[in-house]
């Protein structure tokens, strides 16, 4: 089953967002802040990782820098999910290295799902 | 000292023999009063604004010409330095030998008057008009020395000469008299009024707040305030010039070229932003006129926005946080109801449990979202000094009963037990619902920010400073100390890296507005970070 991981400390947007994962077939682990995320990823390398920004002890765009420094995961395509949408965040996200960026609040769920299966049918042909 | 006592004899006789005029006389001395007033108004449009001394002798003494006949009419002025003036307008060809025996007259009226010997150190003489001719034999036979005085001060000397004996008589002195007096009264009050203009305007320069500079056409700094030094960060006692104000600009902004520019253009120039190593500052920089509307420098206001681009900052800061806070719970909101439509319309039949879980989910964020929108309306009564409270005779004890008990489920959670030590009951005066409001939020902070251990709610009551306060100690991450004054204000969240948790900080600040409007007193304490907090408020108990 292909592993999500989901790094958001909204345990409200967490939920409703694994219970998708779960329902369109994915195996979702839930981060609640940067250092959980990270960790986790340590513990077993996600397919895909959903990463929200402003989260508590390591924000998003450093755990994206941290990932990106690990061989293991610098290959792990993850698409940021936040509701911070000013161009200097956008850049920096950019930057880091996202292979995906969307707006929380102007996305359905289905529209996530959608792009979690675009990102991942992409990265399956280039590997 | 002859000519002052002449022409005082001169003059006292004129106003005797004034009883005695025939009426002939009398249309002779109104078509002279007539012309006596145009030369006065002459003489007072050409003075204008000026202030100059010398040019104001100098326009008198050109006006002369059409009411008085004389060889020469000439004007001296004694700098302050030491200098003379000495202008000579030669009407009628005379020797130079004439002009010299006008100059020693009128040196010897000088000493008289100031009752002092004057030896100028230079005399910077011209000479305008007729050419002269010494082959004439002329000599001055007659003449008027005239002091003009400005503001009780000896500014200058008129002197009208003539080869023609008995030339200035009563009529003369009196036209002279009055039109001297008169011109030098008008010049006098223009002074002081002047004078007190610029008083009020260096006065308001100096006490400014901004730093102020002018310059001149060559780009000379001319004037600077006070206030100037410490805006720009300038330390040295010398007086300034351009180069200071250059050097610590920094080559941020070409201050020069700009001047130059405000002048070329006649238009003044705003620079909004310049950003020094620790400052930031705005500029405007606009030509400086004098009376005539020429132009003749510049201005430089420098305004200090550091403390406004600090607040900008902030507000910036705080607008994004806030966004991000309420698109949170919309999000959960959104998402949550998408997939409740799509579980009740699934082919496989609802899921009651599953139903329930997304509706708590709706419910939980629209109640933090409600929660929020409501700090900030509190926030926004607070700041408008519209806050009001509903003060009755509550027992306290009661009230911290209950919101303990509220919070237990919580603090259950993280294995945190709350445990109130307080009289069995306490009776005064307090709004209910904002004193319930400020220990829930105190509550739900320490919960917050505390992973194991208690919290303990205590009052007591102090009766000597007539005080209830009510104290929530935890054992959690504690507060810095460079913090602990930060956290009742606007825009601060502390969110350090190590342990940042979700939460706006307005519920500290919305405690802060509700205890200050029951008169009481809000703080915190820590011994430092991880070594728990306790917050607490103090009420009136007199109120």
């Amino acid at each position: 089953m292909t592993k999500i991981l989901l790094a958001e400390d909204d345990k409200l947007i967490s939920n409703s967002l694994c219970d998708a994962l779960k329902a369109a077939g994915y195996e979702p682990t839930p981060a609640y802040d940067g250092e959980e995320a990270v960790a986790k990823t340590k513990e077993s390398v996600p397919d895909l990782i959903l990463l929200d920004i402003m989260m508590p002890k390591l924000d998003g765009i450093s755990v994206l820098w941290e990932l990106k420094a690990n061989p293991a995961t610098a290959s792990v395509p993850v698409i940021v999910l936040t509701n911070i949408g000013d161009v200097d965040t956008i850049s920096k996200i950019v930057e880091a290295g996202a292979t995906d960026y969307l707006l929380k609040s102007d996305q359905s769920v289905d529209e996530i799902i959608q792009k979690v299966k675009d990102v991942l049918a992409r990265t399956v042909k280039l590997s | 000292m002859l000519a002052i006592v002449v022409s005082a004899y001169i003059y006292a006789s004129m106003r005797e023999r004034k009883f005695l005029r025939s009426e002939a006389n009398q249309s002779l001395e109104l078509q002279q009063k007539v012309y006596q007033a145009q030369v006065l108004k002459e003489i007072n449009d050409r003075i204008g604004y000026s202030l100059d001394t010398g040019k104001i002798v100098d326009i008198i003494t050109s006006s002369l010409g059409n009411l008085l006949e004389y060889d020469t009419v000439s004007y001296m002025v004694l700098e302050p330095d030491g200098k003379a003036l000495f202008k000579c307008h030669v009407e009628k060809t005379v020797t130079h030998d004439f002009i010299e025996q006008v100059k020693h007259k009128m040196l010897m009226s000088y000493e008289a008057i100031l009752n002092q010997a004057v030896a100028p150190k230079a005399v910077d003489e011209s000479i305008t008009g007729n050419i002269l001719d010494d082959s004439l034999r002329v000599e001055v036979q007659s003449f008027f020395n005239l002091p003009v005085v400005i503001s009780e001060k000896l500014v200058g000397l008129i002197n009208v000469a003539s080869s023609e004996k008995g030339r200035y008589g009563a009529e003369q002195a009196s036209i002279l008299y009055t039109i001297t007096n008169q011109a030098a009264t008008a010049v006098s009050k223009l002074q002081s009024l002047l004078e007190s203009e610029k008083g009020k305007l260096a006065a308001v320069i100096y006490s400014l707040a901004d730093g102020v500079i002018t310059v001149d056409l060559t780009n000379q700094l001319t004037v600077y305030n006070p206030a100037l030094k410490g805006i720009l960060g300038i330390v040295t006692e010398k007086p300034l010039t351009m180069f200071d104000i250059v050097d610590s600009l920094a080559g941020k902004v070409d201050i020069r070229t700009k001047i130059e520019q405000a002048i070329a253009e006649d238009k003044p120039i705003a620079i909004p932003e310049v950003l020094l190593k620790d400052k930031a500052l705005e500029l405007t920089i606009a030509s400086v006129k004098n009376s005539e509307g020429e132009i003749i420098g510049a201005s430089v206001v420098f305004h200090d926005i550091t403390t406004e681009k600090a607040l900008e900052k902030l507000r910036q800061e705080f607008t994004a946080m806030m966004v991000h806070e309420l698109r949170a719970p919309l999000t959960a909101v959104r998402w949550s109801s998408e997939s409740l439509l799509k579980n009740l319309s699934a082919a496989s039949g609802v899921e009651p449990a599953k139903v329930k879980d997304t509706v708590l989910t709706i419910e939980t964020a629209s109640n933090n979202m409600l929660e929020l929108v409501n700090d900030l309306l509190d926030v926004a009564k607070i700041e408008a000094g519209k806050f009001e409270l509903n003060m009755q005779e509550y027992d306290i004890v009661e009230l911290i009963n209950e919101q303990a008990k509220a919070f237990k489920p919580q603090a259950e959670i993280k294995h945190l037990a709350i445990n109130v030590t307080a009289p069995e009951k306490y009776s005064l005066k307090f709004d209910r619902v904002r004193i319930g409001q400020v220990l829930s939020n105190l509550i739900s902070n320490s919960i917050k920010y505390t992973d194991s251990g208690q919290i303990e709610i205590n009052l007591s009551v102090n009766a000597e400073e007539k005080t209830a306060t009510v104290y929530i100690k935890d054992s959690g991450i504690g507060v810095s100390r460079e913090d602990l004054g930060q956290l009742f204000s606007k825009f601060k969240q502390l969110r350090g890296s190590e342990h940042a948790r979700k939460g706006t900080g307005l519920g500290l600040v919305v405690s802060k507005g509700i205890i200050d409007a029951h008169g009481g007193k809000i703080w915190a304490e820590s011994a430092g970070e991880n070594l728990g907090s306790t917050f607490a408020f103090s009420l009136p108990l007199n109120k």
